[in-house]
């Protein structure tokens, strides 16, 4: 496998005593969706926010497109942060309100000192089109829009400077369903015209499903699960991610499933198991406790392994 | 809650002895001693024994302490305009007026303007809303000294019902009690309105309503109580105001009270007397604060569970 | 499993308003409130008179040019009759509102000067800063500012200069709290985030997202710090320790009117009347202003 666009390595997050994001590995492949789920409060728009820099990992590497950019400081980071973007959840709070539209798209060029004023305008006029928006919609202000269209223009934002990683944080769960569909179509147009690699950060899987390549489950600050979109959805082997697949609205009635929530002690309870001949890779540690195990068809779940490998 | 009024008490301790520093430190930087503005200068070696016997020739830090030594006995020194009598001494019956007319300033001011702000909040957008937002907003901007003059100039200068200085006869005594009651008066005018009007729009009295009580029972049995509560937590603060205030309505109106004695204080350079009383306003304003502050802290609670609501 | 739409929409357009800023509806609200309309324009006035005092009076404000006339009442050719110096009275009461807003403006301008960046720092730093600034702040509000402001003006002996700078020490805490509670509210909104995702500076994010944002409590902050410095001004001259004779100052012309009020009622009622109305005015537009920036600090 060629280096990934994004690699998070053993990262973690500590706020005082609190473990918010614990030994989380992750990485999106170049050109590829990788989703990010679980409930509010796993640590997922932590981790999110940590792969952007935005929040300092306690400990752990972040590789962007294969180069280290833990250490880093702030001025050193600038470069690149051209390469890697956001959009977050909430469009009205993530648009500057003092701003019209076309400010808010040819900031980044002022910020990376990107071409002239005149041609910034003329580059923010054509992202407004390329995400959907009227080129009129440029003097407009953010408070004149819908929660869709402000959106597009977050999305329109973070790809001005030709990003090829992407972060997007729950960026459709605050709006209505019609429109979580144009705006997660938005994004699929320009992943494959532009070649992104995208690590979406959500909570809802019926997103993820025609989204993703990969899923990786989180709870409580750690990796569960993680599997390719189909496995996840077939044979999830987690009880969290099965708990989660049975949270997801059914259209058929004869398929809809009990919606059952887990405890903290029905989970570890219900711990997967695991054979050591079901094992892909010996464990990295040899224990009696849950740990992250590699199985046949690159997933990866929490389990214990039962008899020990010898 | 002890913990909380422990922290608060000791954190007001802590700011009130910076206060006293810093007074003390300014007291001492007031060009001239008590002695050089007398139209026959002292001898030399009269003043320097002056000097020593009142303990201004010791270093500041020694004249601090020894100071709030005797503060902690209620020792304020020997005033320098009388020294026949104690600082203490002279408060003791310089507060008899201040207290007498403040006291009935705000007994007047402080229950029409409860009234008034009542009347406005039940009355939206009629002409008592109207009279109490004008009344509440001369009161809290104009100047006390304003309002005074204003006083004397309708009813002593051109309608001849009163005469124009304070104390001694009653009759006496009713444009100062005006003049000290603007503040409370309106104060409370715009301070009831906006409680009242809070606890009018809160869901309980809808439901109230809904039951169908009347409008009468529903405004004296539960609004009030209510909007009572927050009305009592202000009244220590704006009980401090009006000792501000007094210095202005003591020396248009003639009256000896504390604030007449601030002013000549402060005019003869009397130390001893002027940081008793800058001490006593910033310990009165201490407590009042803290106490305030208890209070908001103590009936916040309830508020929540009689309003049943947010 | 829902399924996910795959058409493409046009391209959507904007119906054909033009287009209107935050501030605009702020406008809109402003001019809506008559009272803090009225203010406005009575201030204007006020402020137009004392800038162009020469051009409406004659004589200058210390000139003695009518001491036969000493406490006239007023007239046609004393409109505001004359002092007991034997000066037109209208024209200290011109001149006066010069000294008053003159002093009124500074102060407001050191306060702002002085609150602003520390509030906006504060705000956006946090932490230690954060924590030294409000204990500073804290003692400011123990002591009663015009009592201190009294023992300052003795100890400064009065004068424009030292009323003014007096008047921001007392007035920078209020700019800065009301910058520092915006600046706050707004650090941790997303748009700082995506701008700090974008490689901003804190100069940048400061300057044109922060302060931008902060409009409203910057102009709130100032138009209300000039009523309260004018007071203060005018209660320091009324005891005889703020603005010294002969400058014309409106507490100190009601003070010397106090002592003629009861044969030469026109020494007392209008400076009064001036000082009232002016600070009135001064306060109306603030809190129209505040109303109309930001709704959500309504009757505070």
């Amino acid at each position: 496998m060629s280096e990934a666009a994004l690699e998070l390595r053993q990262v973690t997050k500590r706020f005082g005593d609190v473990v918010a994001v614990d030994r989380v590995d992750l990485a999106v492949p170049r050109n590829r969706v990788v989703a990010l789920v679980g409930e509010s409060g796993s640590g997922k728009t932590t981790t999110g926010l940590m792969a952007l820099r935005l929040v300092t990992p306690s400990a752990g590497q972040i590789l962007l497109e294969g180069e280290d950019i833990t250490a880093l400081g702030q001025k050193q980071l600038k470069p690149h942060r051209r390469r890697m973007q956001v959009v977050f959840q909430d469009s009205y709070a993530s648009l500057d309100p003092m701003m019209t539209l076309g400010e808010i798209i040819a900031e980044p060029l002022g910020i990376h000192q990107v071409g002239t004023p005149a041609e910034r305008r003329e580059q923010a006029q054509g992202w407004l089109e390329k995400v959907g928006l009227d080129g009129s919609y440029a003097n407009r202000y953010p408070h004149e829009l819908s929660g869709g269209q402000r959106q597009r223009v977050a999305v329109a934002r973070a790809l001005i400077l030709g990003a090829s990683v992407l972060v997007a944080d729950e960026p459709t769960s605050a709006l209505d369903v019609s429109v979580k569909a144009q705006i997660v179509n938005l994004l699929q147009s320009l992943q494959e015209q532009m070649g992104l690699s995208i690590l979406f950060i959500s909570h809802d899987l019926s997103v993820v499903r025609s989204l993703a390549d990969e899923v990786v489950v989180m709870l409580r600050g750690r990796v569960v699960e993680r599997a390719p979109t189909d496995r996840i959805f077939a044979a999830a082997r987690h009880p969290y991610t099965q708990s989660l697949l049975d949270a997801v609205p059914v259209v058929d009635p004869s398929r809809r499933r009990r919606r059952t929530f887990l405890s903290a002690e029905e989970i570890a309870a219900r711990t997967p198991r695991v054979r050591p001949h079901e094992l892909e890779a010996p464990p990295p540690v040899d224990t009696a406790e849950p740990q992250l195990v590699a199985l046949a068809g690159s997933h990866f779940v929490e389990a214990i392994v039962t008899e020990r490998a010898a | 809650m002890t913990g909380f009024i422990v922290r608060r008490a000791l954190s007001m301790l802590v700011t009130f002895i910076v206060v006293s520093i810093v007074i003390f430190l300014m007291m001492h930087a007031i060009p001239g001693g008590p002695f050089d503005g007398y139209e026959m200068p002292l001898p030399d070696n009269i003043k320097q024994r002056l000097m020593a016997t009142l303990g201004l020739d010791k270093p500041l830090w020694e004249q601090y302490l020894r100071y709030m030594w005797g503060v902690l006995h209620f020792d304020f020194g020997v005033p320098y305009q009388s020294p026949g009598e104690t600082v203490m001494g002279l408060v003791a019956h310089a507060w008899l007026p201040s207290l007498t007319l403040g006291g009935l300033g705000i007994l007047v001011g402080a229950p029409i303007g409860i009234l008034l702000g009542m009347a406005a909040a039940l009355r939206r957008n009629s002409w008592i809303d109207y009279l109490a937002s004008a009344v509440a907003t001369l009161g809290l901007t104009i100047p006390v000294f304003i309002i005074s003059t204003g006083l004397i100039l309708v009813f002593a200068v051109w309608l001849h019902w009163t005469p124009a200085s304070g104390w001694g006869e009653p009759k006496r005594w009713i444009l100062p009690i005006l003049a000290y009651g603007a503040v409370p008066l309106a104060t409370y005018a715009r301070y009831a309105r906006s409680t009242m009007l809070d606890a009018l729009n809160k869901p309980f009295v809808t439901v109230l309503r809904a039951k169908g009580l009347s409008e009468g029972r529903i405004v004296f049995q539960h609004v009030l109580r209510n909007a009572a509560i927050p009305m009592v937590t202000i009244f220590p603060v704006m009980f401090v105001g009006i000792a501000t205030g007094s210095i202005f309505v003591e020396a248009m109106f003639r009256v000896p009270g504390l604030g007449a004695y601030f002013v000549s204080s402060i005019d003869k350079r009397d130390y001893p007397l002027e940081m008793a009383l800058m001490l006593l306003i910033s310990a009165l304003y201490s407590v009042s604060y803290l106490i305030a502050d208890i209070c908001y802290a103590l009936l916040n609670p309830r508020i929540r569970v009689d309003g049943g609501s947010r | 499993m829902t399924e996910i739409a795959t058409a493409a929409p046009p391209l959507a357009k904007p119906d054909s308003v033009r287009q209107r800023s935050p501030l605009y509806f702020a406008w809109r609200r402003f001019v809506s409130n008559k009272g803090a309309l009225g203010a406005g324009i009575v201030l204007i006035v006020i402020v137009l008179m004392a800038i162009f005092a020469p051009l409406i009076t004659t004589t200058g404000p210390n000139e003695q040019a009518f001491l036969t006339n000493a406490l006239n009442f007023p007239s046609g050719a004393h409109w505001f009759g004359v002092d007991d110096l034997g000066r037109d009275f209208f024209t200290r009461i011109v001149y006066g509102a010069r000294v008053s807003l003159g002093i009124g403006f500074s102060a407001a301008v050191f306060s702002l000067v002085v609150g602003l960046p520390i509030g906006a720092l504060a705000g956006y730093l946090g932490g230690k800063f954060d924590w030294v600034v409000m204990r500073v702040i804290e003692l400011f509000s123990v002591v009663p500012p015009l009592l201190a402001a009294l023992l300052l003006a003795t100890l400064t002996r009065g004068g424009v200069w030292a009323i003014i700078l007096i008047a921001a020490l007392f007035g920078w805490k209020d700019v800065c709290l009301l910058v520092r509670a915006q600046v706050k509210s707004f650090r941790e909104k997303e748009f700082i985030m995506a701008a700090q995702a974008l490689g901003a500076s804190p100069w940048h994010i400061v300057w044109r997202h922060l302060i931008p944002n902060s409009v409203s409590p910057i102009i709130v902050g100032f138009v209300l710090a000039i009523p309260l410095a004018m007071m203060l001004e005018a209660s320091l001259s009324f005891l005889g320790i703020g603005v010294q004779p002969p400058t014309p100052s409106w507490g100190q012309m009601i003070n010397v009117g106090m002592n003629f009020m009861f044969f030469y009622w026109h020494m007392a009622v209008f400076p009064t009347a001036a000082l009232a109305i002016t600070i009135l005015a001064a306060s109306l537009l603030g809190d129209g202003l505040r109303d109309a920036l930001d709704p959500t600090l309504k009757g505070r």
